[in-house]
Formats: C-alpha cells, sequence, structure tokens
C-alpha cells in the first residue's frame, strides 16, 4: 500500500541526508511543507466560518474531528503499515476524560451522581480537564502500544480492535462513572470552528514533522524492509510504540475537541461507525502521505453528506424514495474494496501537497 | 455437580463454535495470508438464505441446515473470486483492508435490503431443546454442537491428510509456487479453501440461528473478532492452534460467567481480552505460533 | 521439443535475461551453464511460467506456450524441478510423491511409480511417513527429482541439482540423471559443477549477464578461447 521508495526510504535512514546534515533546513522545510499541507483545511474553514449557515457550520465542526482523527490515524498507519482498527477507543477516552472532569457540578448531580473518586464533586476548567484526559490517553496507549509494538502485523491489528472491545465495554458497563448507553451531556460548550482549525493546523503539521523526521523515516523504512532495518540498527518495536502513542494522542485531543463543540457525547459515537468512516477516508485520500489523510477527509465528508441525504429519503420528481438506511455503508465500504483493488496508494498516492506543488514548479522552470 | 458439569459442556460448547469459526479463518489465511475479516458476514450470509428461505414458505429443518452451509461455502467463494482476488499478491495489510471493506459492504446491504432489525426465524428452534440424562437435564443444542464441531474437524483434518486437494492445501500453505509446478490450479486451491472456511462459517450460523431465533446485519461480525483473537492466541495461520484458541477462549470466557458477580457480568468481554492480551505479553506469537517476523506473507 | 526464441526477463529496472534463444531436442540432454546471477534460473522458471517473460516464445511439441500458465504447462508435459529444491516441508515423503503426481489419473500407475522410486532411492522408503523437511540436503533433492518424475513429464528441467550437496552424492545424482535420459527422457539442466553437468550433455549453451555467450557440444568448451575458465572454471 505504502508505496513510498523503499531504497529511498533506507537509504535517507543509512545516511540522513537532510535530517543529520542541516538539522534546521530539514525541520523548516517539514515545517513549511506542514503548512501547504494545511492550507485547504484553512481556506475551508474561513469559507464556512465566513458564509455558510449553522447547519453547516456544525457539519464542518464534525468533519474537522474526522479530520484530527484521520490525521492521528495516518501517524501509525502511513508510518509503521499496520492496520489500527481501534483509534476511536482513544478518541472516546479523550471525550469521556474532559467530561468527567469538566461537567458543571449541577450537571453532574444529574448525571453520575454516584460516580466513584470523588468525581461527582469534582470541576475542572476546560484547560486543565483537556490536559488530563491526553495524559490519561496517553498512559492507555502506551500500556497497550507496549504490547502491540512488540506483535506481528497481523496479530497487532487484532489486538487493537480487542482494545477498541475492551474500551467501548467499559464505557457501557461501568455506568457509575460513564452513564452506560445514554448521553453524557452538560459538557461546557467552549470550542467553535476557529480553535477547531487553529488545532487541525498544528495536528498537521506535528504529523508531518513525525513523519519527516528520523524516527519517521525509520519506522516507515522498517516497515517496507523489516531485515534491512534491522541490520542498520533500527529498533522498529520503540518507533512503533512512539508513533502508536502520538496517533493515540492526535485521536484523544479529537475526542476532547468533539465533547468541548457537541456538549452531548455517547459510547456508540466512539465505536465501529467512526473506525469505518475514517479508515475509509484514509484510504481513499492515500495513508502514505499527510496530504493524502487531508484529501480524503474532504472528498467523503462531502460525498457522504450527499449519500446521507438519500439516504433519509429524499422527493426526486414528485415521488418520495423510501429511508435507504446502510446506503453510506455499503458506499464507505465499496470506496476501500476498489482503493485497494485499483489504488492501493491513494488518491495523493506518495507525495505530499507542497512536494508535488515543487515538482510541478520545477518541471514548469525547465 | 450438576453445576459444575452444565458450565463444563458451556465452555466445550462456546469453545467448540469459535474453533469451528476460528479455523475457517486460519485455512485462509495460512495459504492466502488474507485476515478475512468478511468471515463474519459469510456468516451472515448463510443466516439470511435461510431467513429467505423459510419467508418463501421452507419448512424442513434439515434443508434449511443444508442451505445454510452451502450458501456459506457460495459465499466465501464468490467474496473471493470478486473482491479478494485482485489483491491477492498485495501485502497483508491490503488484503486486511479489502475484507474489512466488504465486511462493511456486506453488513450494510443486509440492512438495505432486508431491514437494519434482528428477523425473526424459527425454522431451526426444534434443535435448541432440553435432554434429560437422569437427573441431568442438558442442552440438545450444546451436545450437538460439541459433537458436530467434533465430526467436522475430524473430517477436516482426514480431508487435509488424504485427498490430493488436502494435500495440495497444506503445501500451499508454505509454497504457493511450488503447489503451481506439481501442476495443480492455483485458483482451485484457493476456491476449495474458501470452500472449506465458508462451510465452516455455514455449520456455526446453524448453531446460532438455532440458539437465537432471529437473525440481524451484525450477526456473524462479534463473533468473527473472537475468533480472531482465538487465532492469534493460538498462534496466526496454525489450524491446531486455531482449535486450540478456541477451545480456550470457551473456557476463559465460561470461567469468567462462574467468577464474576452478577453486576459485573457485563465486563464479561472486556476481561475475556484483558486475559488474552496479557497472555500475548508473554507468547507473542501465540500458544502453537511460529515466530513471525513482520512481513509474515512470503511470494 | 522446446524452442525458445528471443526470451527477455525483467524484474523492475533489472533485466536478468536478455534475447535468449535456445532450442532442446527430443531425447537430448542440454546443459546450460553460467556463473552466478547469469539468469539460468529466470530462464528456467520464466519456461514454466511462474515469472511472466517481458517477451519472446516459448514453443512446446509446436504449441506456443508463451501466454499458458504453469498449472497447464505441466499439464502439456513440462516440469521443474526447482533450485534449492522446495520439497513441501512440512508433509511427508509419501505426500510429496503423491502431490508430483496430482495431475494423473490412474491411481494404480502412481502407486507403481511410487514403489519404483522408493525401490531406486532406499532412504526415501526408510523415511516414507516422515516429514519431507527432516531429509538431508541430498535426500531431498533424490525426493524433488523423484516428485517431478512422478508427473510423468516429456521434458525435465532441473536447477541446480547440485546445490549444496557433497560431492559424492553429486555424482550419485548425475549418474541418476544419465539413467532418466538412458530412458528417453529429455532433460534440460542448469548447473554450477560443470564437469558433472558435462558428462552426459549431447549440446551445452553457456550464459552470462543474461545473454548466451556459446553455443556446442560440450568438447566444444575445451577449445574455444579458455570460455571454460572465462565463465565457469573448475
Ligand atoms: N525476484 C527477483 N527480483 C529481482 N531481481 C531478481 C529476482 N530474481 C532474480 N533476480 C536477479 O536476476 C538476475 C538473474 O538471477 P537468476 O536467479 O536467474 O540467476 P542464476 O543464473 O540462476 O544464478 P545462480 O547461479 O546464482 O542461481 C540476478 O541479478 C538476480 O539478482
Ligand atoms: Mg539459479
Amino acid at each position: 500500500m505504502a508505496r513510498f521508495e523503499v531504497s529511498q526510504a533506507i537509504e535517507e535512514t543509512a545516511s540522513p541526508p537532510a535530517a543529520v546534515a542541516q538539522p534546521r533546513a530539514a525541520l523548516t522545510r517539514s515545517l513549511i511543507g506542514g503548512l501547504v499541507t494545511s492550507l485547504p483545511v484553512l481556506v475551508v474553514g474561513l469559507l464556512i466560518l465566513n458564509f455558510a449557515p449553522t447547519y453547516y457550520t456544525y457539519l464542518a465542526l464534525g468533519a474537522f474531528v474526522n479530520l484530527i482523527v484521520v490525521v492521528g490515524l495516518q501517524v501509525f498507519m502511513g508510518n509503521s503499515n499496520i492496520a489500527n482498527l481501534g483509534h476511536s477507543a482513544f478518541v472516546g477516552l479523550g471525550a469521556y476524560g474532559v467530561a468527567i472532569l469538566s461537567t458543571p457540578l449541577a450537571m453532574k448531580k444529574l448525571s453520575i451522581p454516584n460516580a466513584p473518586f470523588g468525581f461527582a464533586t469534582l470541576q475542572l476548567d476546560p484547560v486543565s480537564s483537556a490536559l488530563i484526559a491526553l495524559i490519561m490517553v496517553g498512559i492507555v496507549a502506551a500500556v497497550s502500544g507496549k504490547v502491540i509494538s512488540r506483535l506481528s502485523g497481523v496479530a497487532a491489528t487484532i489486538v487493537s480492535l480487542a482494545l477498541l472491545i475492551i474500551v467501548h465495554s467499559v464505557f457501557l458497563n461501568w455506568t457509575n462513572l460513564f452513564k452506560g448507553n445514554q448521553a453524557f451531556f452538560g459538557i461546557p460548550k467552549v470550542v467553535g470552528l476557529p480553535w477547531m482549525m487553529v488545532f487541525s493546523v498544528v495536528v498537521i503539521v506535528l504529523a508531518r514533522l513525525f513523519k519527516d523526521s528520523r524516527w519517521g523515516l525509520q519506522l516507515r523504512a522498517s516497515a517496507q524492509s523489516p531485515q534491512a532495518a534491522a541490520a542498520l540498527g533500527i529498533d522498529a518495536r520503540r518507533l512503533r510504540l512512539m508513533s502508536w502513542v502520538l496517533s493515540a494522542l492526535i485521536c484523544g485531543l479529537a475526542g476532547v475537541l468533539y465533547a468541548y463543540f457537541a456538549g452531548t457525547i455517547s459510547p456508540k459515537l466512539f465505536y465501529f461507525q467512526m473506525i469505518f468512516n475514517t479508515l475509509a477516508m484514509l484510504i481513499l485520500g492515500g495513508m502514505a502521505t499527510v496530504t493524502g489523510a487531508v484529501t480524503g477527509v474532504i472528498v467523503l465528508s462531502v460525498g457522504l453528506e450527499f449519500i446521507r441525504s438519500i439516504e433519509s429519503g429524499v422527493t426526486i420528481a414528485g415521488i418520495q424514495l423510501p429511508q435507504l438506511l446502510g446506503l453510506s455503508g455499503v458506499a464507505l465500504g465499496v470506496v476501500i474494496v476498489l482503493c485497494m483493488a485499483f489504488r492501493p496508494s491513494g488518491i495523493s498516492g506518495r507525495y505530499e501537497l507542497d512536494e508535488l506543488l515543487s515538482r510541478l514548479f520545477r518541471r514548469n522552470a525547465k | 455437580m450438576d453445576y459444575a458439569l452444565q458450565q463444563l459442556l458451556n465452555a466445550l460448547a462456546f469453545g467448540a463454535e469459535y474453533s469451528l469459526v476460528a479455523l475457517g479463518l486460519a485455512v485462509v489465511f495460512s495459504i492466502m495470508g488474507l485476515v478475512n475479516f468478511a468471515h463474519g458476514e459469510i456468516i451472515g450470509v448463510s443466516a439470511y438464505s435461510v431467513f429467505l428461505a423459510a419467508a418463501l414458505g421452507l419448512t424442513s429443518p434439515i434443508v434449511a441446515v443444508l442451505l445454510a452451509v452451502a450458501a456459506a461455502a457460495l459465499a466465501a467463494v464468490a467474496f473471493e473470486r470478486v473482491a479478494f482476488r485482485p489483491v491477492r499478491y498485495a501485502p497483508t495489510t491490503t488484503g486486511l483492508l479489502t475484507a474489512f471493506g466488504v465486511s462493511i459492504v456486506v453488513q450494510n446491504l443486509f440492512m438495505l435490503l432486508i431491514s437494519p432489525k434482528p428477523q425473526s426465524v424459527s425454522i431451526l428452534n426444534g434443535l435448541n431443546q432440553m435432554w434429560f440424562f437422569g437427573p441431568f437435564a442438558v442442552s440438545s443444542l450444546q451436545v450437538m454442537e460439541l459433537i458436530v464441531s467434533g465430526l467436522t474437524i475430524l473430517a477436516l483434518v482426514l480431508f487435509l491428510n488424504r485427498s490430493t486437494l488436502g494435500l495440495a492445501i497444506r503445501a500451499a500453505s508454505r509454497d504457493f509456487a511450488t503447489v503451481r509446478l506439481m501442476g495443480i490450479k492455483a485458483n482451485r486451491v484457493i476456491a476449495t479453501a474458501f470452500a472449506i472456511s465458508g462451510a465452516l462459517a455455514g455449520i456455526a450460523a446453524v448453531f446460532i440461528i438455532a440458539r437465537r431465533g432471529s437473525v440481524s446485519p451484525d450477526l456473524g461480525f462479534s463473533l468473527v473478532l473472537k475468533a480472531f483473537v482465538a487465532c492469534v492466541i493460538g498462534g496466526f495461520g496454525s489450524l491446531a492452534g486455531a482449535a486450540a484458541g478456541g477451545m480456550l477462549l470457551g473456557f476463559i470466557e465460561v470461567g469468567l460467567l462462574v467468577a464474576l458477580p452478577q453486576e459485573y457480568g457485563g465486563f464479561k468481554d472486556a476481561l475475556t481480552y484483558v486475559i488474552i492480551v496479557a497472555l500475548l505479553v508473554y507468547r507473542p506469537e501465540g500458544l502453537l505460533g511460529q515466530r513471525v517476523e513482520l512481513g509474515d506473507k512470503e511470494i | 521439443m522446446l524452442s525458445v526464441d528471443n526470451l527477455v526477463v525483467r524484474y523492475g529496472a533489472v533485466s536478468a535475461v536478455r534475447d535468449l534463444s535456445l532450442k532442446v531436442g527430443r531425447g537430448e540432454l542440454v546443459a546450460l551453464l553460467g556463473p552466478n546471477g547469469a539468469g539460468k534460473s529466470s530462464t528456467i522458471n520464466a519456461l514454466t511460467g511462474l515469472v511472466t517473460p517481458a517477451s519472446g516464445r516459448i514453443v512446446l511439441d509446436g504449441q506456443d506456450i508463451s501466454r499458458v500458465r504453469t498449472e497447464d504447462r505441466i499439464r502439456a508435459g513440462l516440469t521443474s524441478t526447482p533450485e534449492g529444491r522446495h520439497i513441501f516441508a512440512n508433509l511427508t515423503v509419501g505426500e510429496n510423491l503423491r502431490l508430483g503426481a496430482a495431475i494423473r489419473r490412474d491411481p494404480k500407475g502412481v502407486r507403481q511409480d511410487i514403489e519404483r522410486f522408493l525401490a531406486l532411492f532406499p532412504v526415501l522408503s526408510e523415511r516414507y511417513g516422515q516429514a519431507a523437511g527432516t531429509l538431508s540436503g541430498g535426500e531431498q533433492q533424490m525426493l524433488a527429482i523423484a516428485r517431478s518424475l512422478m508427473s510423468r513429464p516429456k521434458l525435465l528441467l532441473l536447477d541446480e541439482p547440485s546445490l549444496g550437496l557433497a560431492p559424492k552424492i553429486v555424482v550419485q545424482i548425475f549418474d541418476f540423471i544419465g539413467e532418466l535420459k538412458a530412458e528417453g527422457l529429455t532433460l534440460l539442466v542448469v548447473e554450477q559443477n560443470a564437469r558433472q553437468a558435462l558428462r552426459f550433455a549431447d549440446r551445452v549453451y553457456v550464459v552470462s549477464a543474461g545473454t548466451l555467450r556459446h553455443s556446442g557440444p560440450p568438447s566444444s568448451l575445451a577449445d574455444e578461447h579458455g570460455l571454460f575458465n572465462l565463465y565457469i572454471g573448475g
């Protein structure tokens, strides 16, 4: 799938040309690359902020959350080339973390009066809540990552699924703390589109920096050719762990932001549906690059919205079509299957947006 | 005593069902390196075929059982032909994600074409009765599950060891190219493996329908997740490992059901997975697996 | 019996075989010699169809098989014993032999052939029910050749039958190859051990870097400008 050049990745690892020789230049280039990649996101965000009706703003907020999740997913999958089917667990943990910490006491009396560890009588400000929630996510990620980074690709994927089921089951059954399958409401709505855009850019740049860093390069090299990488002394386990934790933190952040804009969450939001959506976005866009993640989210968000409008029963030429529940699911699945068969590297392929642009410039210059 | 025996039977019956499904996954993985996430939907196709046949007036349970197995085998072969063949020589992750996509498509097709809600199917309810052996009351379904699974596994072992195609499947799990050098058609070996895998899923489907008396779009999904875990714990790709892993999973689950107080019953699944993951920390390659490096698939 | 015209095999940017043409007549034993990486195995694999040539024509008994699948080429009477033997390690010796006969529909004949090979290689008979992966290298090579013969081929391609074997065993194996030729089997043998290969060869092809350098009777190797030493040595 990730079809970047093996030899290139290995070579760059063996004698890191830019990363070591001119660390600052490489850093700057990567930083600029990340900013270029997030430009389309900013443009879309600004357009919506200034011109769109409220309904679309709300949709856009959801899409931005997906964007952050997909970028988080890319950090692990794109670099390690191991399928992760459990990342929405971290989104859920982030969201529930801030819900439990920051919801006003009056609300908590209604929703989780019997919460253990004194959480029922604790209310923190949104920022500290978010930080603590992310620390929790980091701890869970570090523990699960320890196991996952030791396993072979397939087993790691299955364990990522097991993690999702464990976390979901805890949300459902630890009712004193998580309210079970009922909605957890009353979370302070402190995040709007501007903050969402800021964090999206930060996350995109972060993912890009990781990808271009020495660790990212080495991880990609070891995913392409484990033996060769091991022979160069690359510790693939440690790198997988590193990218797993970073990926989880980004997903956790998406959860935090979701809770802070929606104000209400429930466990099923962070289960398979989210996995399906975000995975299809990443695959369609192309998981080898951060640009791919961004592209996939933009294309599929629009596409899915269109399909959902059909799904709920449209009127065409005066005829009311019936509800077509499942249509969006079929579409997502078909996108994944077709992509895998015909273009496993997704829409954007091997190159980041900035790399593509500079290639174009160079060609035109000639 | 009665209680202990009952729980033992429970564990064996659960374990047998997991083993059947896990074996189906392992047969396909061992020769193709395909992590077939759509295996649950093969169970789904089987169950919905029985549902549709019953709705169209089928009354014979025997025909229903045969239909379930045949439909599952056909569905498995069809999935291979349509979706998995294009990614046959692709990396493991590509196949895995393709299968995941197929799973989503088929599940949603059930929703779209039939209904998102569970549909009742009573044609196989007769399999689920109470049998009395002196003072013991046992569920006929569980006894049958155990016996049928045992016989099926025996038949599978015989097939793999005696028939030429069976030998070819075992050989192909190590060296597909050389199997072709024997003049054996690759497509035939793979289709057979999928048909076997599907038939095993179909047998599991019969028991599921008989127990639940209904079908729903996500019928096979969570079962297959457990079967995957059974495969991982047994050693991915090892047939014996899949069967053993399935049994172990059955015993862990029933053990937890017995040990957990009523109000914590909901944590059964979570704890099962925690135990399995903990086991993996000590044996990352599974109980019967060989050390496989990240590459996973040759060719 | 076999004629190959302008065969080209590429692996990505690497050209392993360039424009190679060769012929093998009925009942002949032809040796294909050349240094490591010359493209010999690539040629063999292109003949069986395990690698797809970029271009070229392969004709077996007047039938163009260039586009035919591996499985069907075996059915057409061609087979190969691949380099490194590739016995089915997880199957027993007996099961390996049975799989070799997978295309045959005469169970009785198959049984007789198995008997024959067991009598010919008594070690295999001792190890009949044992996993083939536990055999020694020499035993594995014998099994691999016997397995190829189980399909009753018209043309057998042998890729380095002496690979990794002790000199004494190599002589044994080539004695057996000589017998096969005497029985009328057509053979194309790839070898590093030129002396052994030349014992029974009717004709020799020498390749290097994917290109044909020389062809002729075995005796021609010795006289022509030290060709023997240049490409083969020993
Ligand atoms: N699967 C492959 N992918 C890429 N290159 C390959 C592949 N197989 C062979 N090659 C290359 O093709 C060339 C010819 O290889 P081949 O195996 O045909 O040589 P050979 O003559 O059989 O050598 P040897 O005597 O060592 O067996 C070599 O340079 C080799 O590196
Ligand atoms: Mg060779």
